[in-house]
């Protein structure tokens, strides 16, 4: 009962179980509406886009990137990093919230976990094409060989963000599976034999819900949880490696790694929360994604944007009190240098702007938090673009010193991962319930409600 | 019972086909491996006759293998040093001997089809006088042993520290047709010099360099 | 593929290439390469299937000769003593010859006037043996015709022109071949009406004419830099393009050895930043039209002691202070004011000391006077027969499109220049590596040209062309034995029969004698010296045309390896521009890039601007030698793409010819022009600038607060060195908590540059791009800053705007013992050899890039592209001892790892130790100035150990401790330091 008077309710509007089922499941019964398929031919096309300029960069070389001899990444690992770190949400809201009983999890979950595993194959594409030989990119995993068993560099970071992605993406995947499997199942049982049943039959794994059943189920997803929490922490940590292990000032600093995953779940619930708002509004789900979530997740935005934001100024600290004199300027040359632009808005969108989300009426309003959650996205990509570009263009000998300007095959693809980003999400809403039915159910006291009908 | 014979047929059929899968296994090569290559010569030049029968030394005709990067393929010139006076085998000269003997005549020369190739190529005669009516026209040869040209190989470090030819070409000698025995990869040449670092060539301690830079370059 | 020799162009074509593209010594086949290089791709997608395909061989071809040449081994290198035909200095080369056709050229170390140093030119000029353009044949009327028609031809008008007294003309560059000049004064010998023409692009003439005036004798006295203690040089570019730059930056170096008995004294007078300049201890920028005032001013203050300007006694006082040891060099084409010169010189006693007139220099030979001369019967119409040899006037010379109106224009020439291009016939020459010839750069040493292969084209050299239409033909061997046996042999008083003295001399490339020492006429006090040129200071802009020491007067400008040297000073490839001082820039409002106007003396050009530091305000300074026709060539170099632009200009040439802007005044040509107008166009253009940032200190807005220079480039001085006796203190090894991971047991290569030696000639960039297969990538590609040259040298200002003072780093990898980029990369591609190499392996990159982000010194080169190399024919050049590197591939400076295991192996073979010297580098074997040293720090009496101890040696960003394995030598500077190097040294 305590709660009751504690907490508002998940989910509002008195649901019954059957509703929700209905609710979740109509937008896959029903054939898809014109906003739908204006929304795909879009997405589709940047991701068409994104294919043509890839396939001219491979066909071609990495000239075809407005790279040069002094800056030898930007887009392509900024992309890298910001798609990793837009992934770490579903994680955290899967796994660490769910250890935690974070309870609202529920309405948001399963559209994270999606997320999070698009994002990740978002980001698996830069590794392989930045590289001048991709059709070798499987040098970097260690396999036997007729080279004097030649193995990889284990002490290069680059090989140990092999393994990280793949390990994250393989766990992130099987999560997400797993907790499809009821609701796989309730699909089944609602669709007509024929193709989309046997389909569904198949995925769901024979799921027949008896007691045992969600027994080892739960007991199953809870280990997950507990296998996926470390790699929240380990994966942008490794990550932000890739830079921390150089020796190129900007770059080789300790701070990385809790400033990485901080930003990374920063930027992730960002993305949350602009997807959510969508989907709401899109597939009537007002009921289940309501202004508690909002409230909730804006309030993580602010702590770890403030990490963020903090990460930012102790950078600066650490340049000035090293007394290093490279280090110095680099930092210099951030906020005042030929990318201040970049720098200050990174420092807008993520630092400043989100400090709005301390007032209550701002944080629950879904037009605010929407485009709060938009510029923080746009904030995060720079502050990779800022971290990256910024520290090689100016570096040790002037005579080195360049600029860098993006070609139009750069941008295409950074168009094109967008496009498919966004296209799995649109297919993934209309084959797949976009709110884990069964988590929700358990949430919903509709016991409560049969007590309150009897008075 | 129907499924159990189906599951019976698909592991009998699985476990032939991974039996003859692992047949065809054994004389596959990654790209680039060339073992067991064999190519037919303009000329049959027959080593195990040269180098086995007649005990000539390799460096007799690849001399350059001492002083260059190439042991080179012997100019024409070096095979007329004997195929000046031998001009067929020595079996046909002695039956064309006693022929001569029984017919009361002077032997005539003969010459092997295989040396008129020779002949051919330096535009010689019958009596391996200079023809002018023939142009001289260059052996093209069959290269058995081709590294990847961002492989350099040096015969003469090899030479010096008295390498046996036949450690890495195995037993020429015996052969009629060149083949390559080694399969030349990378782990064969860096295992030899491993093992030459710790066991030394010939008794001799010897100093094989496994830096990437010996090779590559 | 090296087991392919080729004796001939036909055997070659027979050779048929094989191997991977990937990578392969003999670098993809055109006709093939798309479809091989798609195979490729496609085999890297579909390897599995690959494998389980089983892989289709790829057949070898191997064509031995079927005799042997004697001494001849395949895969070894033989070298063969030549002359270099790249200008006319007549530099010594060896060339090395690598399975029949030479691959290399470089230094002769033996040689009297070179002393083994190669410009930039030298080295690229291996380029102009394999060029597939050159005329293939003679040319009648514009048609292909044998050597006979053409003779035929010319034989026939010849003897019309003879018959009837005919004006016959003879107009050639210097021609310093004792044959060629003994057959050309055969040949004219048989006309009446007969002149031979000599004129230099870049003349001297007027340092002649002087000579003429003052010392009796027409000729150019050789400069001895080496034995000067004070060096004066006015608007003389000694160490760029002056006569012969390799033999004086050599002498130069050799003068300023801060550890000799005496270190030189370095002041420039000139009007624009020279390369020279940058390196003097003391400028004096004045305008051109000041030039000639300051050389009287100096002749009184000299003479009479007395002058009204202080820093012009100052100079006087210390070249009378070293009496017989002071040296002044003028480049001004002014008579009046080089006698002056010469009056200087006789005066303080240089005459026979740092001045020689006995063997006196044939390097430059023009006669400015009789050239305009010629210039005029042209116009007039007055020639009948023009023949032009190994010259192109019609580019270079002003009003030089006058040869059209000989009645017969004969040109004897290697490419289809603008002259070649107006001729009735056309004589193909050769190439200076596939003909015989001789040279006497300096009266007493003549050289032996020898070809080192037969020639690719139906060519032939001058002297036969002379021979035959004097009717003595002969073959150009025979014609030069015979010169020799009559003319040198019985100078040389070799005690050798005449055979060994030839075979001696074609061994050692040149031969000596002691010419008869001239009767020395002291120099002739002009009653009433002739006045000087006047040049209206007043009158708008001061135009001074100059020479680059890559492109010189353009005779190079085919090459590509020679456009695409970034400039000593502006680090500019691929263009001509116009330099402003920034002054002058400030106040037309115009910036680096803004394309201007040119209006001068009826001429008009459009060049983008350069600001330019260290240039005097109202003088606009423009390079010569570019919009050469040769030039057309570029259309397709570099790689071709979506946003790749063009290298040519809308013309369809590389830059813009200056050359019609020259003019002729009293009797000489000059390079300074005044009255000139500038004008904003309003388009700006883009400049293929290598070097973005110009100084080591950072913008003053980024400054961090009290931050020193960057200590990159550090100075001493001269009192420093002498106090410290260049000692070093000991440094005591840093404590370390592990083992060292990189023992040296054998070798440990190092190198040592010294600062204070390197002039910035980037012929070390030229002679690595030769040594290490490194392509070309054309203009767009330099612009993004993407070029390949392994080494480059980095240009720093300090100072001043108006006077800066620079300082020329070669930077190239530094072998970092910690390097960051081998720990980074993730598939081993870059990792320490046991001999202290940080080695690049082409083939195991997969081109992730991080290795060149966490490079310090951004030394590391990507391949971007594939840079195709379309010409199969300049292919030939390519090293078969370096891998052609694929697109995506990273590569660097390897110290040259291909000569280092060569020498190891070799020395291994002889069963002896690796000597100190034996491997050179490719940069430290052609630098003039042997500014390089490389060598093994294991072996403590090495050359690199003993400059390794010195006192002057810093290592760059030593304080990060990646422990680079190259060490620098301070520059001296033998004023008193300023606060800025009190910092740095």
């Amino acid at each position: 009962m305590a709660d009751i008077a504690l907490s508002p309710p998940l989910v509002v509007g008195h649901k019954s179980l059957a509703e929700v089922t209905h609710d979740v499941c109509r937008p896959m019964e029903r054939r898809p509406g014109g906003i739908w398929w204006a929304a795909f031919a879009v997405t589709f096309s940047m991701l068409l886009l994104g294919v043509a300029a890839i396939t001219y960069e491979i066909a071609t070389g990495i000239g075809t990137w407005g790279l040069n001899t002094t800056v030898g990444w930007a887009f392509d690992i900024t992309n890298f990093v910001f798609w990793i770190g837009i992934g770490h949400a579903g994680t955290l809201i899967s796994a660490i919230l769910f250890l935690l009983r974070q309870r609202w999890r529920t309405g948001v979950n399963r559209a994270a976990e999606a997320m999070t595993l698009f994002a990740v194959m978002c980001a698996g594409i830069f590794p392989l094409i930045h590289m001048g030989r991709p059709w070798f990119g499987y040098w970097i995993f260690p396999y036997p060989n007729f080279r004097g068993s030649l193995w990889i560099n284990y002490r290069s970071p680059l090989a140990w963000d092999a393994f990280a992605i793949s390990t994250y993406f393989i766990i992130s995947a099987t999560f997400w599976y797993v907790g499809l499997i009821p609701d796989l199942a309730t699909i089944r049982d609602r669709s007509q034999p024929g193709l989309r049943r046997t389909i569904f039959s198949i995925a769901s794994l024979g799921w027949d819900g008896a007691f045992k059943t969600w027994n080892r189920y739960e007991m199953v997803y809870l280990l997950l949880a507990g296998l996926a929490t470390p790699l929240v922490v380990s994966v942008h940590t490794i990550v932000s490696w890739d830079f921390a292990t150089a020796v190129i000032p900007g770059w080789h600093a300790t701070i990385f790694p809790p400033y990485f995953v901080a930003g990374a779940i920063f930027s992730g619930m960002a993305m949350v929360l602009t997807l959510m708002i969508i989907a709401r509004k899109a597939m009537g789900l007002e009921a289940y994604i309501n202004l508690r979530h909002l409230d909730v997740m804006s309030k993580l935005v602010i702590t770890t944007g403030s990490i963020v934001g903090f990460s930012y100024l102790t950078e600066f600290f650490t340049a000035q009190y090293s007394g290093n004199q490279y280090e110095q300027f680099v930092f210099l040359n951030r906020a005042l240098g030929p990318f201040f632009w970049a720098y200050w808005t990174m420092v807008s969108c993520n630092v400043l702007i989100p400090q709005l989300l301390w007032i209550r009426k701002i944080r629950t309003s879904w037009a605010a938090v929407f485009v709060i959650s938009l510029l923080v996205n746009v904030g995060m990509w720079f502050e990779r673009f800022v971290i990256i570009v910024t520290s090689l263009h100016r570096d040790y000998l002037p005579s080195s010193w360049t600029s860098y300007r993006p070609t139009s095959i750069e941008i295409a693809t950074l168009i094109g991962t967008f496009g498919l980003f966004f296209t799995l999400f649109l297919v993934f809403c209309r084959v797949l319930p976009v709110i884990a039915m069964a988590e929700i159910k358990g949430v919903l006291k509709h016991g409560l409600h049969r007590l309150e009908a009897h008075r | 019972m129907k499924s159990r014979i189906i599951t019976i047929l698909l592991a009998i059929g699985l476990s032939v086909s991974c039996l003859l899968l692992a047949g065809r296994m054994s004389q596959l090569h990654l790209p680039g491996n060339q073992q067991g290559y064999e190519p037919v010569q303009p000329i049959a030049y027959s080593h195990r006759l040269h180098a086995g029968e007649m005990q000539i030394p390799c460096l007799y005709c690849h001399f350059a293998a001492q002083t260059s990067r190439h042991a080179g393929v012997p100019p024409a010139s070096i095979c007329m040093n004997c195929h000046r006076q031998v001009t067929s085998s020595l079996g046909g000269m002695h039956a064309e001997d006693e022929l001569a003997a029984k017919e009361k005549r002077k032997p005539r020369q003969i010459v092997s089809a295989e040396l008129e190739k020779l002949y051919d190529a330096l535009a010689l005669d019958g009596n391996l006088q200079p023809d002018p009516r023939k142009t001289p026209q260059p052996i093209v040869w069959n290269r058995v042993h081709a590294l990847p040209s961002f492989v350099y190989f040096d015969h003469r470090a090899h030479v010096r520290v008295n390498v046996a030819c036949q450690q890495c070409h195995g037993p020429v000698e015996t052969m009629e047709r060149v083949r390559q025995v080694s399969d030349l990869s990378m782990g064969w040449c860096v295992n030899c010099h491993r093992q030459a670092n710790q066991t030394g060539i010939a008794g001799a301690r010897v100093h094989a360099s496994t830096n990437c830079s010996t090779c590559h370059y | 593929m090296s087991d392919k020799y080729w004796r001939s162009l036909e055997d070659w074509r027979n050779v048929s290439e094989t191997g991977d593209a990937e990578f392969s010594e003999t670098p993809i086949d055109i006709e093939a390469g798309p479809d091989r290089r798609g195979f490729l791709k496609a085999a890297g997608f579909s390897f599995g299937a690959a494998m389980l395909a089983g892989c289709g061989r790829t057949v070898q071809k191997i064509e031995p000769n079927l005799q042997q040449p004697e001494g001849f081994i395949p895969g070894r290198p033989v070298y063969y003593a030549s002359t270099c035909g790249g200008c006319s200095a007549g530099c010594g080369t060896l060339v090395k010859v690598r399975d029949g056709r030479p691959i290399k050229l470089e230094g002769n170390p033996s040689h009297q006037v070179s002393g083994g140093g190669l410009c930039a030119v030298g080295q690229a000029s291996i380029l102009g043996l394999y060029d597939s353009r050159r005329i293939a044949h003679p040319m009648v009327d514009g048609k292909a015709a044998s050597w006979a028609q053409a003779d035929a031809f010319v034989q026939d008008r010849l003897e019309q022109a003879r018959r009837a007294g005919g004006a016959v003309r003879l107009l050639t560059g210097t021609v310093h071949s004792p044959t060629e000049s003994a057959w050309i004064g055969h040949f004219l010998g048989s006309f009446r009406n007969a002149r031979h023409i000599e004129y230099d692009a870049l003349s001297a003439s007027a340092i002649l004419d002087a000579h003429e005036r003052t010392h009796g004798a027409r000729i150019l006295p050789r400069y001895r830099f080496d034995k000067a203690g004070v060096i004066v040089g006015i608007d003389a570019d000694f160490l760029g393009t002056w006569i012969s730059p390799v033999e004086f930056a050599r002498e130069y170096a050799a003068a300023r050895d801060p550890l000799g008995s005496q270190y030189a004294w370095h002041t420039q007078v000139e009007s624009r930043m020279s390369l020279t300049g940058t390196k003097a201890d003391h400028r004096v920028v004045l305008g051109p039209a000041d030039l000639a005032g300051f050389v009287s001013d100096l002749h009184d203050a000299v003479i009479k002691g007395g002058s009204n300007r202080p820093e012009v006694l100052q100079i006087a006082q210390r070249l009378r202070d070293a009496r017989g040891r002071g040296l002044v060099v003028c480049g001004l084409q002014d008579v009046a004011a080089q006698a002056l010169v010469n009056g200087i010189n006789e005066a303080l006693g240089n005459y026979g000391a740092t001045i020689e007139t006995d063997r006196a220099s044939r390097q430059r030979r023009g006669d400015d006077r009789a050239l305009e001369n010629l210039l005029a019967e042209l116009r007039g119409g007055a020639v009948d027969v023009l023949i032009v040899a190994g010259a192109n006037p019609a580019f270079d010379l002003p009003g030089g499109e006058a040869v059209a109106k000989a009645k017969l224009l004969i040109v004897h020439a290697q490419r289809m220049d603008e002259t070649a291009a107006k001729a009735q016939a056309v004589c193909a020459a050769p190439d200076v590596l596939e003909s015989w010839g001789d040279v006497e750069p300096v009266e007493g040493t003549a050289c032996i040209v020898q070809p080192c292969l037969q020639p690719l084209f139906q060519t032939r050299p001058l002297v036969e062309t002379l021979a035959a239409w004097s009717g003595k033909p002969g073959v150009a061997l025979d014609l030069i034995r015979d010169q020799w046996r009559q003319e040198i042999f019985p100078k040389a008083k070799s005690n050798l029969a005449f055979e060994e003295f030839w075979e001696r001399s074609l061994q050692d490339g040149f031969a000596q004698y002691t010419p008869a020492a001239r009767a020395r006429t002291a120099a002739r006090r002009e009653s009433e010296p002739e006045p000087l040129q006047k040049m209206d200071p007043q009158d708008g802009f001061h135009l001074a045309l100059y020479a680059k020491p890559a492109l010189l007067e353009g005779r190079h400008a085919y090459n590509p390896w020679l456009q695409e040297v970034p400039d000593p000073v502006t680090k500019i490839a691929w263009d001509n521009y116009a330099c402003l001082a920034p002054g002058a820039a400030a106040k037309l409002g115009v910036a680096t890039g803004d394309v201007l106007g040119i209006q001068c003396g009826g001429q008009d050009i459009e060049l983008p601007a350069l600001v330019q530091p260290g240039q005097h305000e109202n003088t606009v300074a423009v390079a010569l030698g570019y919009g050469s026709q040769l030039s057309g060539r570029f259309a397709k170099v570099g790689p071709q793409w979506l946003e790749g632009r063009p290298t040519l200009n809308e013309r369809g040439l590389v830059g813009v010819n200056a050359a019609p802007l020259l003019g002729f005044d009293r009797g000489s040509l000059q390079y300074f022009r005044s009255g000139v107008k500038l004008s904003k166009t309003g388009t700006t253009m883009a400049l293929a600038c290598t070097q973005e940032h110009q100084t080591v200190s950072v913008p003053e807005r980024l400054k961090p607060a009290g931050a020193k220079i960057r200590p990159i480039i550090q100075e001493t001085t001269l009192v420093q060195i002498r106090e410290s006796g260049d000692r070093r203190a000991k440094e005591s090894p840093r404590p370390e908590l592990w083992p060292p991971d990189h023992p040296y047991p054998v070798h440990h290569w190092a190198m040592v540059v010294d600062l204070n030696a390197c002039n910035g000639c980037s012929a070390c960039i030229v002679a690595c791009q030769a040594e290490n297969n490194i392509p070309v990538v054309g203009k767009d590609e330099m612009r993004r800053k993407r070029e390949m040259h392994w080494m480059r040298i980095d240009r720093y200002y300090s100072g001043a705007l108006d006077s800066p003072r620079v300082a020329h780093q070669p930077m190239f990898c530094q072998q970092c013992d910690h390097a960051p980029c081998e720990t980074v990369c993730p598939v081993l591609a870059t990792v320490h050899s046991d001999e202290g190499l940080n080695q690049q392996i082409y083939n195991r990159c997969v081109g992730t890039r991080y290795c060149a982000n966490n490079c310090p010194y951004k030394v590391r080169r990507f391949n971007w592209f594939n840079y195709v190399r379309e010409d199969r024919m300049a292919n030939l050049a390519l090293n078969p001892d370096v891998t052609v590197r694929s697109r995506g591939v990273m590569e660097k400076c390897t110290f040259c790892v291909q000569r280092i295991q060569e020498a190891k192996i070799e020395s291994k073979r002889l069963g002896r130790p690796v000597r100190d010297g034996e491997i050179q580098t490719a940069c430290q074997q052609t630098c003039p100035a042997k500014a390089i040293v490389f060598g093994d720090l294991d072996d403590p009496h090495s050359e690199v150990s003993r400059l390794m101890a010195s006192g002057r040696r810093y290592r760059v960003l030593e304080e990060i401790n990646v422990r680079p394995g190259v060490g620098y030598l301070k520059i001296v500077r033998p004023d008193a330091p300023a606060g800025e190097e009190k910092e740095n040294g």
